[in-house]
């Protein structure tokens, strides 16, 4: 019985084969790019940027050539509604209304400053006088700031509604 | 004629070195991204096609969609030089305590009358609940803090501080209240500061696109 044994062990010993170690890594592979993938499209780019604004210092005046021609003012109304005129408010200038689209204020501003420049010889001489009512919003003004960057217009004015504003917005609109 | 064997090649691949790629990459991009700071003050700011990243220490006017407005000392030299100016120059009698614990918000978006009682009451309190500074033209308090920030820069380089001053403001605010902070802000000589937009691409075909130049208002 006991010699049986040992050869049977003999045998057993004989027969282990020896086991590869390699696993397949394939699911691990794609595990590790589906993850990759995941993190890459959920992941939103939300890099802050910062917009300069200039505000004038009230005590010195404005010194710049400003021809009355060269001036558009732009009134920002609520419910995202613009109203502009060229020149002076108190010489009753034509009144028209627009929306932040880029149809609509970036034509508008890009043809006014063609116009300036073909009548003055620079584009420089287009002045943009941003003027905020009360009812429009902050996201207004950005956009109306940012409308103006993108037109690469050099000056432009952020002012308050005068007397002469408010009444041209009382006679045209309500 | 004699069949042309052709010796038959696995197809398995050592897959060891593309699972070993895979996950470099995926390491790579969690510790390169940046984990984006809790907002305590859920604010939608617009959009603009400036390409200036906002600096990350800051003093911070942040404008809620209610018209709310707080105050957020972000750079940790001066934060206590500028709420222990504020406190001498407001008169606030604040003890040692109160103003310990005035350093440690994150933000202020308290007038100053109730500022004493919320630092004695222990609780903490949700900025919904917080009534804002208050930035009316009779009653600017937003003007005095901008007078204690500036006090705290004195001397130092004041377009550092420009730099620094930036004024977040959610779409749906109303424009009057960015024209109180403007005054607040104009109270105290400072004529310079950013806006806080989400970045957007410069339209195809614009004049800005044109010129190609960097965007630098």
């Amino acid at each position: 019985m006991a010699e049986i044994e040992t050869s049977r062990l003999k045998k057993r010993k004989r027969k282990f084969i020896k086991r590869s170690t390699r696993v397949d890594l394939t699911p691990m592979v794609d595990l590790g790019f589906l993850l990759i993938t995941f993190f890459v499209f959920t992941t939103t780019m939300s890099v802050k940027t910062a917009m300069n604004i200039n505000m004038p210092i009230d005590k010195d005046g404005i010194k710049d050539d400003v021809c009355e021609s060269c001036v558009l003012t732009v009134l920002l109304e609520k419910d995202n509604r613009i109203i502009y005129y060229k020149g002076a408010a108190e010489n009753n200038p034509e009144i028209k209304q627009t929306g932040y689209a880029p149809a609509e204020i970036r034509k508008v501003l890009m043809d006014k400053m063609y116009k300036v420049e073909k009548m003055r010889g620079k584009k420089e001489s287009f002045i943009l006088i941003i003027k905020p009512t009360a009812a429009s919003s902050f996201k207004n003004f950005v956009d109306i700031t940012d409308e103006a960057t993108i037109c690469n217009i050099k000056r432009y004015y952020i002012d308050e509604i005068k007397y002469a504003d408010k009444q041209i917005l009382e006679k045209n609109f309500y | 004629m004699p069949k042309v064997k052709l010796p038959r090649k696995s197809t398995i691949v050592d897959m060891t070195a593309m699972c070993d790629v895979a996950f470099l990459l995926l390491t790579f991009f969690i510790l390169a991204t940046k984990q984006k700071p809790p907002e305590v003050l859920a604010v939608k700011t617009p959009t603009s096609v400036s390409a200036t990243a906002a600096p990350d220490k800051s003093i911070l006017i942040t404008m809620t969609k209610e018209g709310k407005v707080f105050l957020m000392l972000g750079d940790d030299t001066k934060k206590n030089a500028i709420i222990d100016d504020f406190n001498t120059t407001r008169n606030l009698q604040l003890t040692s305590t109160e103003l310990a614990k005035l350093k440690k918000e994150e933000y202020i978006g308290l007038p100053i009358n109730k500022l004493k009682s919320f630092l004695n009451s222990g609780q903490e309190m949700p900025a919904s609940l917080m009534d804002g500074i208050p930035i009316d033209s009779t009653n600017n308090e937003l003007s005095f803090w901008m007078r204690s920030v500036t006090n705290a820069y004195a001397g130092g380089d004041q377009s550092e501080l420009q730099k620094m001053i930036l004024v977040k403001g959610d779409g749906e605010a109303l424009y009057p209240i960015f024209k109180n902070i403007k005054e607040a802000l104009k109270a105290n000589e400072i004529f310079k500061f950013r806006i806080v937009t989400e970045g957007e691409n410069v339209p195809v075909g614009s004049e800005l696109y044109k010129t190609g130049k960097e965007v630098k208002k």
